[in-house]
Parts: C-alpha cells; structure tokens; sequence
C-alpha cells in the first residue's frame, strides 16, 4: 500500500510540476513602486555568475556583471560600429603593422588607482602570454605593445591586420594590473573576492542563487542615475516573465522567446525593447560526407527548407532574412543587397538531388535541445524536407553532448545560430577559412582563404568590403553556410523605466554600462 | 470427467471479487480506453507534423485542445503522446520484470547467488535514479529505444526485490524439495514450480511499473531527453514549457498533464484493486 500512496502522490506532484509554472524564489522586490527615486534597478537572470575573471567567464550573467565592473575599449552603437568607451580614438599607422590607441584619462580603479595605459599592455600581454579566453584566439597577429604615456598605447602587429582593433576594442576587458599580476596565472585566476573594478557599478555583495548587488561608483563620468544594480537569480524565464508583471523585476536580462514577446506586447505596464541579433541562425551541411559534398545535393538541403516559414511561425516575425548571405542585415557596411535566398522549393530540392544522382536521401541533424528557438524550428525544417523526398532525423541533444559531436564534426547537418559574430572578417575566417576554429561544415576553398585574407589584411571597412562580399558570395553559392535568419531579440523592460540604450546582440542589450549608466525612472 | 462448478477455482473467486468493486472495472476501462486510443492513434488524429498559422490558439470545435506555438494541434499531439508513453511504459516494463524476475528467483533459488544479487538489488535500489537516468539518456542520445532501456536498467531492482522475498516462501516447500529428490533440473523446476508461485505479484508489478515507466519517460522528455522524432506527453510538456507559454497557453500543459493523472491513477487503482481481490482477508 506504502507504494501505491508513493506512487499515487508521484503522479500528483507531477501533473502539479508540469501543470504551473515553478514559484519565485528569495522575497526581494524592487523598491522603484512607489517612491518615484532610483534607488534600485532589479535584474532578473537565469544564471548564476560561474566567472569572475572577466577574461575568462563567458556566460551571459558572468558578461553582464564583469562588463559593469571592467571596462572594455570600445563599445557598440546599434549599427554595429564601434564608438569610444575606454579608448577614445585608435588607428593603424605603417601599413597596418602598427596600431595606436588614445586613453579617457578620468577613469579610476575602485581602490583610488588611476587606469592607464600600462593595464591594457599588461592585459593583451597577459593573453597573449597565457593564451585562453575569446581574445587570443583574435589576436594572433600581436607581435608587441609599448605604453608610449599613461594614456597612449602603441601595438606592434607581425603582419596588416585591419580586425586587430575593433577585435580588442570589442572583446579584451581591461583588468587592474596591480590586482591580476599577483596571481600566479591568471588563467587560473578566481577573482572571487575583494574585487578592485572599474566602470559604473561595483560588486558589493554575492548571494549565490539569489541576487547579486552593484552599488553606483560616484566618480563615473557620466554619473549613474541609479543608486544600486540588483540581478536577482530565477530558474527560468517563465518565472522572471512572472516576476516582471508582479513588479518584482524591472528588466529581465534573458532574451524572451518570441511566443512570450507576442503576449507581452500587449501589456502597458511593460515595454519591450528591440535589438537585433549580431551573429545568425543557420544550417550548416558537413561537406565532408557523402553526398553532402556535392553541391548540387546542398542546394537541393537549401531549396528544402521553408525559411519563410520559420521566420513567421517560429519566431513569431521577430526576425530578419539575411538574404541568405552571411553579411547580414546588421552589419551595414557590408550587406550585400544583391544576395537573394534559396526560396522554398520542393520540386527544385528534387531535380537537384535527381541531377546528383541521389534518391531519397537520410540525413541526421545535431542541434542543442535546450535552445528554445531552434527545438521549435528543427522538426519544421524536418517536415519541410520530407516534401522533397529528403530524410532527416532530429537529433536534439543535451548541450554538452551537442558540443562534444560539433567539436568533432560529428553529424551530417548541423543547425545552430552564431551570438556575435561582430567582424565579418575576423568573423568569416573562424567560420570558413580551411581548420578555422568554428568551421564546422568543413570547408576547404582555397578561393575563399585568399579572398578572406584579402579582406583581413585591409585596414578599413571600406577597402575590406569587396574581397569580403566576394567571399560570402561563394558561401552562398556553394552553401557553405544556409543563413535562415537574423533574430530580433525582445528585452522586456518595466515601462517605470526610460532612457536604455540599446546595443546589438544579447550580451550588451539594453544591460551594458552606458545603458545602466544613464537609465532613469519615466516621468 | 466433468468440472463441478461448486467450488470456484481461486483465479475465478478473484476475478468475482474483483469484478465487484467498481475502482477496480473503472480503472480497467479507463486503461483499456487509453490502450486503445493509443492502437488506433491514425484513426483518431492525423500525425502532429509541420506548421500552420493558427498558433496558440484556445480550445475550440476545430483544435479541441487548442493549439500549440507552431499551429499544430494538442489534440493530435496528446493522442499519438499516447501512442509513444504507452509503448514506452509498456516495453520497458517488460524488460524491468523479465530482469527482475531472473534476478529474484536467482536470488531465491540458487543459495551460493543470494548475498551478491542480494547486495546488488539493495545497491541498484539506493541509487539516485533521476540523475543518472539523465546522465545515461544524455550520453546515449536521444531516441525511444534508449528511452526504453534507461527506464527498465533503473526499474528492474524494484521488480527484483519482490520477486525474491516471494520466491524465497516457495523454495523451502515440500513440493520443490520433492521436485528436486525426483532428479529435476534447476531449470525445469523453477519454469514448472518457482514461476507459478511468483506470477500473481509479478501480475501487480506490471501495472504498477508501467505507470512508474510512463512517468520516468514523461520525466526524461520534459527534461528534454526524449526522442524528437516522435510525440509523448512529457515531450508535449517540454515543447510548452520551451515556447514560454506556460503561463499563457494553459492547454498546452493541461491535457498532457491530465493524460498522465489518468493513466498513473487509473493504474494505482487497478492494482489495488486486484490486491484487494486476491487477499482473502479482505475479500
């Protein structure tokens, strides 16, 4: 009998699991209600931070919080350029083997330093010497930096890298010197405690699982009209949508799934701030495997997928087409307005893959199933490829699984999305250049190396934007990559709240320091 | 020779009781019901496949269970869910108590066999299941076989337990001692004389294992190791709870939800009942 009641409350508890969405968790709530003063902006995440060494963490929350506590170069205007932050003016000089940086000299570490030049030699130097992280896989043409004065920095490059600054500007957070150079390696480096920062908001206090705390740092030009930073720690985004209508949150940090954006949208007491995605959701097919090596079956793949469809449906309209380039729409200087997508084409799918001389072909097709966007669209590109006479099975993995298979090229389609690819030069030749770091369809084409080094060695975007737009060219026409689409992401944001300023892609949203630095209660 | 019908066999005098408590024919026919949508699933829905722009639509004549986020409908996806929990809960069952059995009356029969199997049943028993079901349906990617698999290697020590406290009443018997004086195999014994005995609780383990095993799955798909290919009421759920329309779309959740109730309480009830018809003290 013991079991049937084990049972019976089993089954109970989980329809009751299953059937509301889990409570919210800790009782702080943001003070901005009724008082009408900005004490306190909350946060909502779904993560806690894993990293506090900013040159290591990657997760969304470690960016969030270390972005406000380490100043980066330069930041991002919505167009995607680059506009000054720490730096506030950089070129190249000697053909592009050397490059220059000016400093703002009115920043200061929170321990009362003053952050000069000598911190951002000793950080690239650092990385470089130690070779972890994002950035040292970006700037493997750094040859040497000198601090010409407090505020310049002169870096010597072994050969014309037009991608060097903006990769730097964009990536390398700039860490105290006199901090990080006590660690033996900085690697390994936990930076857990007793943090010495510099930006608009300091760390103050850490409740794992619960919230973390940023007071206002005074001395911040301009100065933050918030009094504290809260990011308060939820279990999923359904719970912070919760918290949001509650008036507990005033920003959830975490992009909402489309299905939730449309029914906020209604909602007067939310607003919901647009921001376009910097990298793209794609298709990307494993050249080489028979008879994905040949290009006509990849084009029968790409004229099988509804990406009309996909962009409605399942993603509710809240994204671009890219055209089918990878150039996409958020990068201006570059898009190629010529490029035309693979339309939704069964009958064409077939007489391409009649013409390769293969009949009904069986794919099988990795992808992570813990992303919400690409579990939804995976079966629709499955059941769009059956009209074609193509088989394709979902293999929609538990994420570390996924990772290992894409390490290893393990899979014959793999569909996925780039966060940031904020450089199409730096950014192509990760993707596409022969053993590039993220070539995952194993492209090898020697006409696109050279037209991607063209493009890397040019020294402005402008001089870069030919051999760069050849390359994708090719991309397209031989699919080396099916770009489906480019996502607006939904940051929904209390309407007590104005004056966000909005940057490209998830990790700066409407979350990174300038923005925090100058939102202020509406009305 | 003639059968007197005065004295009912015991297998009839269970079914009478049995047949008299109305928990016991309700559960039945709600299982026999479920079973049935599940057989004739192509009849009843077309397969929930592609996409249509009636998204997150409320329950209506077109969509009794309304629609899910990509226009398909929860009606069809709850009805071939059936299908798929159903087949699931059942094989891996069958492979739980298959091993279960072969373990238990191992255990019971072959003396030498009792203190390893025994330890192993307690350790497989103590084990954190959930964990490593995930652990093991991660690694071994996601399909309905692994599904199956994973559920029977962590259900079986249950089953196992059982079956050897069960079996262990029936070896001393005079009748097995006898069996074995005469020269029979320990095969042949335990096929005529130790299975027999064990049957009647393995019948109550089924059910209550299958119901178990449809939970585990429900589990494993919301979690979201399930098998994309095809449709279950955990993989319904999981789709819900991805779309964040948890809080909006209530019947995306609900009639999964209410499929699973029906079956796990339909199944605790049947067997409670068939319990209660077989002992005879409350008879």
């Amino acid at each position: 009998m013991r079991r049937t009641l084990i049972a019976a409350t089993v089954a109970a508890l989980a329809v009751a699991v299953a059937a509301c969405a889990p409570s919210t968790p800790g009782s702080g709530t943001g003070t901005t209600s009724n008082s009408g003063a900005a004490d306190r902006l909350t946060i909502g995440t779904t993560a806690d931070v894993v990293n506090y060494n900013p040159l290591v963490g990657n997760s969304r929350t470690d960016s969030w919080i270390t972005n406000l506590m380490y100043p980066k170069l330069m930041q991002m205007d919505e167009a995607g350029k680059r506009i000054p932050y720490l730096a506030t003016e950089w070129a190249y000089g000697k053909g592009g083997k050397t490059a220059t940086l000016k400093l703002r000299d009115d920043m200061k570490w929170s321990d009362g330093k003053p952050v000069t030049a000598a911190d951002v030699v000793y950080t690239i130097e650092t990385v470089d010497k130690e070779k972890f992280g994002v950035v040292a896989g970006l700037i493997t043409a750094f040859d040497k930096a000198k601090a010409v004065s407090p505020t310049e920095i002169e870096f010597t490059l072994t050969r014309p890298d037009g991608t060097f600054l903006d990769n730097i500007g964009f990536w390398m957070p700039i860490v105290p010197k006199h901090v990080f150079e006590k660690a033996p390696s900085v690697q390994k480096f936990a930076n857990d405690s007793g943090w010495v920062s510099a930006g608009p908001y300091k760390l103050t206090k850490v409740e794992r699982g619960q919230r973390y705390l940023m007071e206002r740092v005074e001395s911040f030009t301009p100065k933050p009209s918030v009094k504290e930073i809260v990011f308060r720690v939820f279990p999923d985004v359904n719970t912070e949508v919760l918290a949001l209508r509650n008036g507990e949150v005033d920003v959830i940090g975490n992009v909402l799934p489309p299905a939730t954006a449309a029914t906020l949208k209604s909602d007067a007491k939310i607003k919901l701030q647009q921001i376009p995605s910097l990298g793209w959701a794609h298709l990307q097919y494993n050249t080489k495997r028979k008879p994905l090596d040949d290009v006509r079956v990849r084009q029968a793949l790409a004229h099988a997928v509804d990406n009309e469809a996909i962009r409605k449906i399942a993603l509710q309209g809240f994204a671009k087409s890219s055209n089918g380039s990878v150039l996409t729409p958020s990068q201006p200087g570059y898009a190629d307005s010529t490029s035309k997508e693979y339309g939704f084409d069964p009958a064409k799918a077939k007489a391409l893959l009649a013409e390769a001389g293969v009949t009904s072909p069986t794919f099988s097709m990795v992808y992570d199933q813990a992303d919400p966007n690409i579990a939804k669209w995976a079966p629709m590109v499955r059941d769009s490829a059956k009209q074609a006479g193509i088989t394709i099975k979902l293999q929609g993995l538990e994420r570390n699984t996924y990772l290992a298979k894409t390490l290893k090229r393990d899979f014959d389609i793999y569909a996925g999305s780039w966060a940031v690819m904020d450089n199409p030069p730096a950014n192509l030749g990760l993707a596409f250049k022969s053993g590039g770091f993220i070539n995952y369809a194993q492209v090898e084409d020697p006409q696109l190396d050279k037209l991607i080094d063209k493009g890397q060695r040019a020294l402005t975007p402008e001089a870069a934007k030919a051999p760069i737009q050849e390359a994708a060219r090719i991309i397209h026409d031989k699919v080396y990559d099916n770009v489906l689409y480019v996502e607006t992401f939904n940051i929904a944001h209390s309407a007590k709240w104005t004056n966000f300023k909005p940057m490209p892609s998830e990790l700066l949203s409407i979350i990174n320091p300038l923005s925090l630095a100058q939102v202020k209660p509406a009305g | 020779m003639t059968l007197t019908a005065a004295e009912p066999t015991p297998r009839r005098r269970t079914w009478e009781a049995f047949r008299r408590n109305p928990l016991g024919t309700g559960s039945a026919a709600v299982l026999i019901l479920l079973i049935l949508v599940a057989v004739c699933a192509p009849l009843i829905a077309p397969f929930p496949e592609g996409y249509g722009t009636d998204t997150s639509q409320p329950p209506s004549g077109a969509h009794w269970f309304g629609t899910d986020d990509i226009g398909q409908d929860v009606f069809a996806q709850v009805v071939w869910g059936t299908r798929v929990s159903i087949m699931v809960g059942v094989s891996a069952s069958i492979l739980a108590i298959v091993i279960g059995l072969l373990v238990g009356v191992a255990a019971a029969y072959f003396r030498r066999l009792d203190t390893p199997l025994g330890v192993l049943i307690d350790l497989s028993l103590s084990l954190p299941v959930l964990p490593l079901m995930i652990l093991v349906a991660a690694l071994a990617g996601p399909s309905v076989r692994t599904l199956v698999v994973v559920i029977a290697l962590f259900s079986w020590p249950e089953v196992a337990r059982v079956v050897r406290s069960q079996a262990l009443a029936i070896v001393p018997l005079p009748y097995v001692s006898a069996a074995r004086v005469v020269g029979g195999s320990a095969t042949w014994i335990i096929r005529k004389h130790l299975f027999p005995g064990v049957i009647p609780v393995v019948g109550v383990s089924v059910v209550l294992t299958t119901s178990r095993a449809v939970l585990a799955e429900a589990g494993l798909s919301f979690l979201g190791l399930g098998d994309p290919n095809s449709w279950s009421w955990g993989a319904i759920l999981h789709k819900a709870q991805m779309s964040g329309s948890l809080a909006s779309a209530w019947w995306t959740t609900l009639f999964p939800s209410f499929a699973i109730l029906l079956l796990v309480v339909a199944t605790t009830l049947l067997s409670v009942a068939y319990n209660d018809a077989r002992n005879h003290r409350t008879r």
